[in-house]
């Protein structure tokens, strides 16, 4: 890259960094300053005597079950999203599926409907089945939302696998299954990936669903606890910004390191149709 | 559609291994638990919110059917009128910064090649988090008082503090701002694979004809990238005139109820003061609006595809 390119470049990032990093650095900051220290003017961004105390406030609060909570309703959530959703769109790409037409308009409907459109009704729907403020709630509501994207982002894939291939297998004496298991999945690998990590940052990152369906201290995920803890107490900014961060670090590496395959998950789809 | 017709060739192909009727029924077995799981979650929920806005319900008390009562309550009210309108300001003030700025990231993007996803990634950062966490973050930078972020940087260059979330006439684009800084870039990644849609040619045919670059942006770029703006529109529209989160987080629909859009209503109402009759019936009123607008969307950019231009 000649020296314009990186002059271009450096115009475009420096700005773009210091708005988007420039606010996630300072919740870091705060939340590894001393209380005396965070109302201070100038404010500072390199904390001079860091210290970890908001974090153990954190745990001392009990803040860190909302966090395993979390992760539970999150990993439950994917692991069911992905195998039901992959099955289903291997199945609508190899074989006759009455209705097949509507069952493709349903997915798609249901990609097109926020979920939060449809949380009053739910509401409804969990306090007379019994279902409302248990520990299946989330997971059954989170692992239906992200079905939809794990059937459209695996559909795609396994099209483009070539039946020759699971032909060979067959021919080769594999069962139908191990066909599909040692030729077909390592195929669409790549919107497993990116439905996965699509389907954690859903789950992890949602408080209303969480909010409105569970009710005990025991069950809560970590955003609501985050609110909660904000609700009692309200101006301890350097505890909230230790909770911003350990909230925010779990989806945000995961977004990093599957960050390809995400993005052409969802670039794929919508060039795609 | 690709998916569906290699779908059909393989039913042949594959009939070596049972009868036609055997294997639909495996199909329809391997596809059933999603589809009993999107309906149970997705349409049932849909046709008992329609029901429930027909009917007084309190605290999960159901007080019997009472026609569109609900509906004339609601728009009998003057603050509907003006909470619908806000509902249009946060949506369209959102998409008016989010589209503009998501194309000029996509256009940025392929012109830096390599170094451009680097910057898609960065920007793509907020919209990993939380929305509700993105709000608390907000939240602590724009507090009016030493210790924001804002205002601490105000007061020592010797300037007032601003409070821009407890102003009425502030609170709402403040809003806007963070509830786009959380997700523009999503609709990048958009934007970006539909420009890579369009044939590199085409630009170098319209260089050699001396088009200027605003032309070949115009006559090239807009009208090829249509579908990919149509999908952006849908998603964006209906994620902004849905959000809630970053309200909740931020301002709880005030100040004096400045931000209290139809999404935040439906959550004071339905959720807060439990009034879930007509909670479900803002709840329609919302499905509506949000189906009028993406049809909206499909009549006007969709039909231009056709057109050739």
């Amino acid at each position: 890259m000649n020296w314009r390119g990186r002059l271009q470049f450096a115009l475009l990032i420096i700005p773009a960094s210091v708005v988007v990093l420039g606010p996630i650095l300072w919740a870091l900051s705060t939340s590894l300053k001393p209380n005396d220290r965070i109302f201070a003017v100038p404010p500072r961004l390199i904390p001079d005597a860091p210290t970890l105390t908001h974090y153990a406030r954190l745990i001392a609060e009990g803040v860190h079950w909302s966090f395993f909570n979390s992760a539970l309703y999150a990993v439950t959530s994917v692991v069911a999203a992905v195998s039901i959703g992959a099955v289903a769109g291997y199945a609508l790409v190899r074989f006759p599926v009455r209705f097949k037409p509507l069952v493709l308009v349903l997915f798609m409907a249901a990609l097109a409907v926020p979920s939060y459109a449809l949380l009053l009704p739910t509401q409804i729907i969990f306090v007379q089945l019994g279902l409302f403020d248990t520990r299946l709630a989330l997971p059954i509501l989170y692992a239906t939302h992200i079905i939809p994207f794990a059937v459209w982002m695996t559909r795609a894939h396994f099209a483009s696998v070539p039946i020759e291939l699971e032909h060979a297998a067959l021919v080769d004496g594999y069962s139908r299954a191990e066909a599909v298991w040692k030729v077909i999945l390592p195929g669409a690998m790549p919107a497993i990936i990116a439905a996965s990590t699509f389907g954690f940052l859903y789950s992890w990152n949602d408080y209303i669903t969480a909010t409105t369906m569970v009710d005990s201290p025991a069950r809560r995920t970590l955003p609501v606890a985050l609110i909660f803890f904000q609700g009692f107490h309200g101006r301890d900014w350097g505890a909230l910004m230790a909770g911003v961060i350990i909230a925010t670090l779990p989806p945000v590496t995961l977004f990093l390191i599957f960050r390809r395959h995400l993005i052409g998950g969802f670039s794929e789809g919508s060039v795609k149709g | 559609m690709a998916a569906i017709s290699s779908g059909s060739t393989s039913q042949t192909d594959l009939t070596i291994k049972g009868t036609q009727a055997g294997l639909q029924r495996v199909g329809t077995l391997l596809v059933g638990p999603a589809i009993l799981l999107v309906i149970a979650v997705n349409v049932l929920p849909a046709f008992v919110g329609f029901y429930s806005s027909l009917r007084r319900i309190f605290f999960f008390t159901d007080e019997g059917f009472v026609g569109l009562d609900n509906f004339v309550a609601i728009f009998s009210e003057a603050s509907t009128y003006a909470t619908i309108a806000r509902s249009f300001v946060f949506t369209f003030g959102s998409l008016a910064l989010a589209v503009p700025l998501a194309l000029l990231v996509a256009l940025a993007v392929r012109q830096l090649g390599r170094r451009g996803r680097l910057f898609l990634t960065m920007l793509l950062v907020p919209w990993a988090m939380s929305p509700i966490v993105v709000a608390l973050l907000w939240k602590w930078i724009l507090l009016p008082s030493p210790g924001g972020l804002l205002a601490s940087t105000f007061i020592a260059l010797g300037w007032s503090p601003v409070a821009l979330l407890t102003d009425p006439s502030a609170a709402m684009p403040t809003i806007i701002v963070v509830g786009v800084w959380r997700n523009f870039a999503f609709a990048a990644i958009i934007l970006t694979a539909g420009l890579g849609q369009i044939p590199n040619d085409l630009y170098k045919a319209a260089a050699v004809d001396g088009h200027s670059v605003w032309e070949r942006f115009r006559r090239i770029t807009l009208p090829l990238l249509a579908p990919s703006l149509l999908i952006v529109l849908c998603v964006l529209t209906i994620s902004y005139f849905n959000e809630v989160q970053v309200i909740i987080g931020l301002t709880t629909g005030g100040p004096i109820n400045a931000t209290t859009t139809l999404a935040y209503q439906l959550y004071q109402t339905g959720f807060v003061e439990l009034d879930q009759g007509r909670g479900n019936a803002i709840a329609v009123v919302m499905f509506l609006i949000n189906l009028l607008l993406v049809i909206a969307y499909v009549r006007l950019l969709g039909g231009s595809k056709g057109d050739g231009k």
